[in-house]
């Protein structure tokens, strides 16, 4: 083959590679616009927007530069519904998570009525959020709900516990609804992770003596890890986003004692219409998860 | 001849006064004006539950059947009134025609342009010659620095209910005497009030407890309302710095969260159903709250399907009524109807506010089992119809007007709904345990920062035209 040939070769594959690229990219465009459009665009109007000093009361609205980030800084209303959220965060997910874990574990065994128990035990996922709010308000209530009257019961005497009034007890009604609606959803994914570790490697293990725990650390849990990783990571994020239920039980009260981030938010955005201040508030929180998702993802690989 | 003569005498004297009572009947003129906008439609925005009841069971259909008008009611729960009107107006779709507006966010949706000025349609369709027969305090919420944007259909004021039956016991009253020096009596200041509810629970419970109080949703027109009568001002209008933890609103505070240790086990999470419920099934001897409870405890107008949730009261003919301690009730919320600037029908949507406000309908409107509106007119409080409902409703309904006489207005400034919001989480901490001295500084520290990004000389402005009202601060 000679030179030339070669050359011209080369350069038919090449231009069949430059061109096959611009198909794909023409094609590509359209969705790669659309979703540029949904998903960038009204994060640069907020951007935009944070900059004014739009509220109810001055529609127009002016630059005014960084006033809107000064001012969140040193809001402490701000920063304790953000502390609140990763609090909420703290105790719920590890709790959800070795619930879910738990009863994978235990249905990961042929047990009589497994399908049933699962299926039930599924449904509080299936539920909105707003519903579950509603009808854990309904189970702590002082007088006609359930809770206070299987604790007198073991008790031996009245009790008259207010679950959504008083701050120490009204957090942990949200994690109690929170954990009692999500664990399934944790327990449908790590059950269908179980079902996916190598037999052999298990069988090989029991045939060599491993006891249970060490079958669980060394075998199951590296095979379900990147599995665990997303769960975590998916409810790690919609706890971070937490409102339904947490607005249903005590709207952020008492005083704003159970305030979390979307409910700051959604008071200052659309019933104080603190336009530019929310707009400010909504960009800083999607810095800092972006940072966050990308440093977890990062260090869990699963991004690759 | 003779026959003749009275004859024509007669007709003249019917067309004499056929003019006149067309010109004083608002209602009259508002579904003859109406008849050409017949085959429209106009969106009316409710309140979600009661008080949409009444314009999708009755008023929406009647005015449909005068006029040919269809009304689609869009019913909003109470806290999302506000923003929703807002925030329909800053879109700009014209979603909604007719409006309710609680007279506290009048001066944001006025400086918002989200409502219509009235005036030349009230100059068009004369409801002027009705104004009058308006309890004054309500006429009051109508104006904004000079001008009409909404028409008066709900007169809201709280009232103090309390079981006659304990009050008058003569056992009751020796012992009440004896231990306080003075008359059990329906309580004329706060302390009293405390004072009966302690007694009363000390000698009932758990039985009956002594009173019942709102204390989830709505806390800030309580506090509002004790604040006041203590003597307190919510700011100092010089520096336009808030005032309201000075000592009557840690007076007010402290007796709120005092007084609920008299009251029925959580009562802190009570709001107004439960309040409701327990007045009816005869588990508390007095409280505060809204006027239908007048009719309810007496279980007038309660066979409606919808009031089905309402327990069947147990203390009918029992119950006396009060005008609250201290004097000076607030004039708890209430409803204007009003006119979007963005109605694509703003006469129609006009006529129909007229409708519901005007003396003939508004009478039919107060008297329904559900809607919840409450007396607003003279002619309400006077009306032989209402007075014969149930054997005290005249002294009901004289509650009502002395009231409403010496009532106090919810605040209104630039940004309301954020003092509001403010004053109520104040409240709620305290009641969830926070130190009233705490909450107090705390909220009076927000409010600052609220004034501060309003404007203090803009927020000043706005804080004269309320101040400037007689039911502000009563004397």
């Amino acid at each position: 083959m000679t030179d030339a040939v070669l050359t011209q070769t080369k350069l038919s594959s090449r231009s069949l590679k430059t061109g096959r690229r611009a198909i794909g990219w023409r094609f590509a465009t359209p969705a790669i616009a659309l979703i540029l459009l949904i998903g960038l665009f009204p994060f640069f109007w907020s951007l935009a927007v944070s900059f004014q000093n739009i509220t109810g009361s001055n529609r127009a609205g002016i630059w005014v530069g960084l006033a809107n980030y000064e001012r969140l800084l040193s809001d402490l209303r701000f920063w304790a519904a953000f502390g609140r959220t990763l609090l909420i965060l703290a105790v719920a997910l590890p709790l959800e998570l070795i619930f879910g874990l738990l009863l994978a574990l235990h249905f990961q065994a042929d047990r009589p009525f497994k399908r049933l128990f699962v299926a039930l035990l599924v449904l509080p996922a299936v539920v909105s959020p707003m519903v579950a709010g509603s009808m854990w308000r309904l189970m702590f209530d002082h007088k006609f709900g359930p809770i206070n009257q299987i604790i007198a019961w073991v008790a031996g005497e009245p009790v008259v516990l207010l679950w959504v009034i008083k701050p120490y007890l009204a957090f942990w009604a949200i994690i109690i609804t929170e954990v009692w609606q999500w664990t399934p959803f944790m327990f449908v994914l790590i059950l269908a992770a179980l079902a996916n570790v190598d037999r052999e490697q298990l069988e090989a293990a029991e045939i060599d003596g491993a006891g249970r725990f060490r079958v669980f650390f060394k075998i199951v849990l590296p095979a379900i890890m990147p599995v665990l990783a997303i769960a975590l990571l998916i409810r790690g994020l919609d706890v971070f986003r937490i409102f339904d239920a947490v607005w249903q039980l005590t709207r952020g009260g008492p005083g704003n004692k159970t305030e979390t981030l979307s409910i700051f938010m959604y008071i200052r955005g659309f019933q104080s219409f603190d336009t530019s201040y929310t707009a400010a508030a909504v960009v800083l929180v999607l810095f800092v998860l972006s940072v966050a998702v990308t440093l977890i993802l990062k260090r869990l690989r699963i991004a690759r | 001849m003779l026959r003749r003569l009275a004859l024509a005498a007669a007709l003249a004297a019917l067309t004499a006064a056929g003019p006149a009572l067309a010109e004083d009947d608002a209602a009259a003129k508002a579904v003859e004006a109406a008849k050409q906008y017949s085959g429209t439609t106009i969106t009316v925005v409710a309140e979600a539950g009661l008080q949409a009841l009444l314009d999708t069971q009755y008023s929406g259909p009647e005015w449909e059947k005068l006029t040919g008008i269809k009304v689609k009611v869009v019913e909003l729960p109470f806290e999302e009134i506000y923003t929703k009107t807002i925030l329909e107006h800053q879109a700009g779709t014209g979603g909604y025609d007719t409006l309710l507006v609680s007279p506290a966010w009048l001066a944001d949706v006025v400086s918002n342009g989200a409502v219509e000025p009235l005036d030349p349609y009230i100059e068009k369709y004369g409801v002027k010659s009705e104004f009058d027969d308006v309890n004054p305090a309500f006429k009051d919420w109508m104006i904004y620095d000079g001008k009409t944007y909404g028409l008066v259909v709900d007169g809201d004021v709280l009232v103090t209910y309390y079981r006659k039956d304990l009050f008058d016991d003569a056992e009751n009253k020796t012992a009440f005497k004896a231990k306080y020096g003075y008359d059990l009596a329906p309580p004329k200041s706060y302390k009293e009030f405390g004072d009966i509810a302690c007694f009363l629970t000390e000698k009932y419970q758990p039985k009956l407890y002594g009173a019942g109080v709102i204390n989830t949703g709505y806390t800030h027109f309580f506090f509002s309302e004790r604040f006041r009568n203590h003597g307190g001002k919510f700011f100092d209008e010089a520096t336009m710095k808030a005032t309201v933890n000075s000592e009557a609103g840690l007076k007010a505070l402290t007796e709120m969260v005092e007084q609920n240790k008299c009251m029925s086990p959580g009562i802190e999470t009570w709001g107004f159903a439960e309040n409701l419920s327990a007045l009816n099934s005869g588990e508390i001897a007095m409280t505060i709250s809204w006027p239908p409870l007048g009719r309810w405890t007496q279980g007038v107008n309660i066979d409606d399907k919808a009031l089905s949730w309402v327990p069947a009261t147990k203390v009918k003919d029992k119950i006396g009524y009060a005008v609250n301690p201290g004097g000076h009730p607030q004039l708890a919320s209430g409803f204007l109807s009003a006119v979007s600037p963005d109605s694509k029908n703003k006469d129609a949507a006009y006529l129909y506010a007229q409708w519901m406000h005007s003396k003939a309908q508004s009478l039919k409107n107060v008297m329904r089992p559900v809607g919840l509106r409450d007396p607003y007119r003279l002619s309400h409080y006077d009306s032989p119809e209402y007075q014969a409902l149930w054997p005290t409703a005249k002294d009901y309904l004289l509650v009502l007007k002395e009231g409403a006489s010496q009532g106090l207005a919810d605040i209104s400034f630039i940004e309301t709904f954020k003092y509001q919001d403010a004053m109520a989480r104040a409240v709620n901490s305290a009641i969830g345990g926070e130190d009233p001295k705490v909450a107090l500084d705390n909220m009076a520290a927000e409010w600052d920062q609220i004034t501060e990004q309003v404007g203090v000389d803009k927020q000043r402005e706005a804080y004269k035209v309320w101040a400037a009202k007689p039911s502000a601060y009563r004397q």
